[in-house]
């Protein structure tokens, strides 16, 4: 215990007393964002592909990485939930998976349209439900963004047409929904 | 022959099946921008059946769209754009093609506002020949009435007439719910005197009620589509032998109609149904189900002693093998039975 406080307090004093010369180093070693490069498409018919280089700011970055970590964290629940035998039926998780639908919402703006197949949840995120909404979805509330009554793979959010529970049934559904 | 709005409007004017729905869709794609009519042959060909004559050349492409021969796809091409705000008439060359597409009709339309909490609807309008035609042979010839009539969420309406026709096609695709319309490839071509109020712009039939064709107080006869004209030719030669059958033209298959059903048989204590459907699990078999548990909550039996019987008629030839007049008149004798075709 006696350490342990020896320890923190050392710390603290430490970050106060920060030499300058080691604060200059260290801000040089961060940069306020990052150049990727992107491979390029083969075209057909087009004059012009997508950019084949893109800026991710540090603003952007840490959004992202926030929406990701909540996305993690709310799948991992819900798969404890789902052991735990309170979400019933159908549980199609992504976590691990959560940059897919985070890197797309990235690509596109709010009035674009949407649809997915099963692995839906990430998705119904990123278009702007609320975890809230979400769990109660799942376990069956009506505070769930469908009353309860569509579950896992049927939540709906503006310009978002839905998780899917038929395979294949959204390539279909897709066309009709492009404007 | 020019879309027929533009016809001089005389009171009750000979008017085909085919022009009546015609009338109806015409209207409809003038009334609302949003709405537009998707299958095969229906734009060039003006149609399978010549029912979406002149519908191209007045609205064009984008209004009037061929779709290449994938069921599956252009059913989901359509439920999807009905997602997304549009109106979409979607059309089955036959309703046994609707089977390749059936999984957008009930997994993708019909479940889809319940599925959803109410969010999310589904105004579409899948339309088509249902039932038997000349001479198609099986695959060709299944009535769907019972098979889209089992789910919730669908709303099923099966015209006789041109008038039930036209008004039937013009409050389907006002309603924002999925409804499922299953016309009849030979009475497409039939003549019936149009009334006045039907020629107007703004003349519906409402979904979930029926209409008795013929007042009648001995024999209540229930049918919709094709077979409600063998029913009326029935009850005209019954009436030589002295009795007067009260015929009921269902128009929607669900929501049924079954007060109208119900006033009827209370008063003529025999029930008979005829549709072109198979007997097991069909259309007649919940008519007779919804008779006995009860009218006004009274199981029938204790009211009226009727007795319930289920009547197949076994005929060689495809021909016969459907409802007919005569077919029709072998039956009243019994108290309460369904005709079907096997």
């Amino acid at each position: 215990m006696r350490k342990m406080l020896a320890a923190v307090s050392r710390v603290l004093s430490g970050a106060s007393q920060k030499p300058a010369s080691r604060v200059l180093i260290a801000s040089r070693n961060f940069a306020n964002d990052a150049t990727f490069e992107i491979k390029k498409c083969d075209l057909h018919r087009l004059e012009e592909g997508p950019p084949v280089t893109t800026v991710l700011t540090r603003e952007d970055g840490l959004k992202y990485y926030r929406m990701m970590q909540t996305v993690r964290r709310m799948e991992l629940k819900a798969d404890q939930l789902y052991k735990q035998k309170i979400i019933r039926g159908f549980c199609h998780l992504c976590d691990g998976q959560e940059a897919c639908c985070v890197g797309l919402e990235a690509g596109i703006n709010p009035t674009d349209h949407l649809i997915t197949a099963y692995r839906a949840h990430g998705f119904t995120f990123t278009r702007g439900l609320s975890v809230r909404e979400i769990l109660a979805e799942l376990t069956g509330r009506k505070g769930g963004c469908a009353k309860g009554k569509g579950g896992s793979m049927h939540m709906y959010a503006k310009n978002f047409y839905g998780g899917n529970g038929i395979v294949g049934a959204q390539v279909a559904k897709d066309k009709g929904v492009l404007p | 022959m020019a879309a027929v709005s533009g016809l001089v409007r005389r009171p009750f004017r000979q008017v085909t099946v085919r022009d009546a729905i015609n009338q109806g869709m015409d209207e409809e794609l003038e009334r609302d921008e949003k709405v537009f009519l998707l299958g095969e042959e229906v734009a060039q060909y003006d149609g399978a059946y010549k029912v979406s004559r002149g519908l191209w050349k007045k609205y064009g492409d984008k209004r009037i769209i061929d779709t290449p021969i994938s069921e599956m796809g252009f059913a989901g091409i359509a439920v999807g754009a009905a997602m997304a705000g549009l109106r979409p008439i979607c059309e089955f060359m036959t309703f046994n093609f609707s089977m390749q597409a059936i999984d957008q009709v009930i997994n993708s339309a019909a479940k889809t506002y319940y599925m959803s909490g109410g969010l999310q609807s589904v105004p579409i309008v899948f339309r088509g020949p249902n039932g038997a035609s000349a001479g198609v042979a099986a695959q060709h010839s299944q009535c769907f009435a019972a098979w889209y009539g089992h789910c919730p969420g669908l709303k099923v309406v099966s015209p006789w007439n041109s008038e039930d026709a036209k008004g039937l096609i013009k409050s389907a695709i006002r309603d924002n719910n999925p409804v499922v319309m299953l016309e009849n490839e030979l009475m497409y071509g039939v003549p019936f005197e149009f009334p006045p109020e039907a020629q107007s712009k703004d003349f519906l039939v409402p979904i979930g009620k029926a209409k008795i064709e013929r007042q009648g107080t001995h024999i209540t006869v229930v049918s919709h589509s094709r077979p409600v004209g063998h029913c009326l030719e029935a009850a005209a030669v019954l009436s030589k032998e002295g009795v007067e059958c009260e015929v009921i033209n269902m128009r929607t298959i669900r929501p049924m109609d079954m007060e109208t059903i119900e006033a009827s048989v209370m008063k003529t204590n025999h029930l008979v149904t005829v549709e072109g459907g198979w007997p097991q699990f069909g259309v007649g078999a919940e008519i007779c189900a919804r008779i006995m548990e009860g009218i006004s909550k009274k199981p029938v039996l204790e009211y009226s002693q009727a007795q319930i019987k289920r009547l197949k008629l076994a005929f060689a030839l495809s021909q016969l093998s459907l409802p007919s007049p005569r077919s029709c008149i072998q039956f009243p004798g019994c108290s309460c039975c369904s005709c079907h075709w096997c």
